[in-house]
Formats: C-alpha cells, sequence, structure tokens
C-alpha cells in the first residue's frame, strides 16, 4: 500500500483519504484507528476546558451523577455520561467493567484476583480499578476476541 | 443477581465438602464412639444453605473495594457462626461439654469459611493468569493492526 502525506494550506480543513479498491476489514480498522488517535473529548478542571485525546484516557468513572475521566496523572471532570462514553469511545480497546467504569484494555499492565469472584486491573500509572463479577464473563470474551 | 446466585451455589458445594470433613475431625476427636443413622448425610446441607444466608440478606448495592469486602466477609462468617451455633445448640442447657463442641465448631466454621474464600481465590488466580495471558495476545494483536507495514 503506497501511503501519501500532502502539505496544504494553513486555511484549509486537515483530511485523510483512503483509495482502495472495496472497503474491507483492513480499512475499517485503519478508519477506526485514525478515529480513535483523532477523537477528542471536552473535559474540565479547575474551571477551565481543555481536550483530552482518547487515546489517553486510561479509565472513565461515573460518581453519583459526574463523570471523571482519569489519564496518567491527571483527572478532569466530564459533563457527557458514561453510557455517552461507552458508545463514543471505541468498542475495540474500551470495555465496561463494572457499574461505574469504563477502561481502556490497552492501558491494564496486570489482571489479579479479587475477592469474591471479582478482579483487579493494574493500570500502566499503577491505579488499581475493580471488574465487577456481572461483568468478568464479558472481559474474557473480549480477551480471548470473542466479542467485538 | 444470576451471577451472585452462581457464586453463592459455588460457595455452597465447597462448604458442604469441608463441613463434610471438618465434621468427621470433630467427631472423631470429641465423641469417636457416637453412631449415626443416614439422616447425618442431610447435616453438611443443611448447615452449608445456613451459611449461605448472610450472604443472601446482604446486598451488594454498591462497588466495594477490597478492604470493604474483606469486612463485610468477616461479618458474614461472624453472622454464619451464630446462626449455626443457635441451629446446632439453641435451647440445650449450657455445660462444660457445651462450650467444648461449641468453640470447636465456631473454630471449624471459621476454618471452613477460610477455607472456601481461598479456595475461590485460588479459582480466581487460575482464570487471572488465563486472563493475562490472552490480554498480552490482545495488546499485541491491537499493536499489529496499526504497525507500519
Amino acid at each position: 500500500m503506497e501511503i501519501n502525506i500532502k502539505n496544504i494550506d494553513p486555511s484549509q480543513k486537515e483530511y485523510i483519504e483512503i483509495g482502495c479498491w472495496r472497503v474491507n476489514e483492513r480499512v475499517n480498522e485503519i478508519v477506526r484507528f485514525i478515529k480513535l488517535r483523532d477523537g477528542h473529548v471536552e473535559a474540565y478542571k479547575d474551571e477551565k476546558q481543555y481536550r483530552i485525546a482518547l487515546s489517553d484516557i486510561l479509565y472513565v468513572e461515573a460518581v453519583d451523577d459526574r463523570c471523571f475521566i482519569y489519564l496518567d496523572n491527571d483527572c478532569y471532570e466530564s459533563r457527557r455520561r458514561l453510557y455517552e462514553f461507552e458508545d463514543m469511545l471505541p468498542a475495540e480497546n474500551y470495555l465496561r467493567i463494572s457499574k461505574q467504569v469504563l477502561v481502556n484494555l490497552m492501558k491494564i499492565e496486570q489482571i489479579r484476583p479479587a475477592l469474591n469472584g471479582r478482579f483487579l486491573c493494574r493500570l500502566s500509572n499503577g491505579e488499581d480499578v475493580i471488574v465487577s463479577r456481572k461483568y468478568v464473563p464479558d472481559m474474557k470474551e473480549k480477551l480471548r476476541g470473542d466479542r467485538r | 443477581m444470576k451471577d451472585k446466585l452462581k457464586n453463592m451455589l459455588g460457595n455452597f458445594f465447597i462448604s458442604v465438602a469441608l463441613i463434610n470433613a471438618a465434621m468427621l475431625v470433630l467427631g472423631l476427636l470429641l465423641r469417636p464412639e457416637q453412631k449415626f443413622g443416614y439422616e447425618v448425610f442431610m447435616y453438611p446441607l443443611i448447615y452449608g444453605v445456613i451459611g449461605t444466608i448472610p450472604a443472601l440478606i446482604t446486598r451488594d448495592g454498591k462497588e466495594l473495594s477490597v478492604k470493604q469486602t474483606l469486612v463485610k466477609n468477616a461479618v458474614q462468617m461472624l453472622m454464619t457462626v451464630v446462626l449455626i451455633l443457635a441451629f446446632m445448640f439453641g435451647g440445650h442447657p449450657v455445660d462444660r461439654n457445651l462450650v467444648v463442641t461449641a468453640v470447636s465448631v465456631a473454630i471449624s466454621v471459621v476454618i471452613i469459611y477460610a477455607g472456601v474464600v481461598i479456595i475461590g481465590w485460588f479459582l480466581d488466580k487460575k482464570a487471572a493468569d488465563q486472563m493475562n495471558e490472552d490480554l498480552t495476545r490482545f495488546k499485541n494483536k491491537q499493536q499489529d493492526i496499526y504497525k507500519p507495514r
């Protein structure tokens, strides 16, 4: 596959074009990757607004009516609901692991048993998040590749 | 709820097996001369059911941390001890023999409860090891997809 990169005038809108014989799974994967790298979400910290790259998110947690986005060393608040994140984040890499938490699977370093059939995921920043019993089968399926 | 019931059923069968072992050891130590009828096979099942009652009545409303779960398990264990002692010795006159038997039973319940938790943990450890292998494969696959060729 040939890759062309063209410099354009800053006044023009940036774009990515894919030339292919037919849209197959490989093309879809490229599109998903671009969306993931290009995707941002607005979040707030100390009353300032920030744009967070989706690929930097470790996990999203809902606490009461509020939603928090956790990065390696930072935490931001979002006005979106957890179910909106579930729809927006690429399903390939993100998974609901409890009623409150949506995790980026690529940021999990290790999985350990917790008590009562639950599991603990150690994330790349050293934090632990709990996989509740109800979501364990989904996680097993997803990691085995049985679930998209 | 379905997962909770599945988990309770698993714990019930582990409890029944461990209660059988505890009855054997306690019986040999405290009353080796005792003879039983077939009804004795019913007791591990009854004690197993009693052991699952505390898990039934405690709610799982929100996700508990590991420390909170440990406290919850300890409370459930104490409830199980009280329920089993009440079932076995409720209404009996308290004498030295009863106290010795009750203490032995209470210790056995604690050992059985710990046994159930430990066996459950080892089963989960096996599942976690498999999940870690799958996770490594999953991450490699995802990275391969986006690797420039």
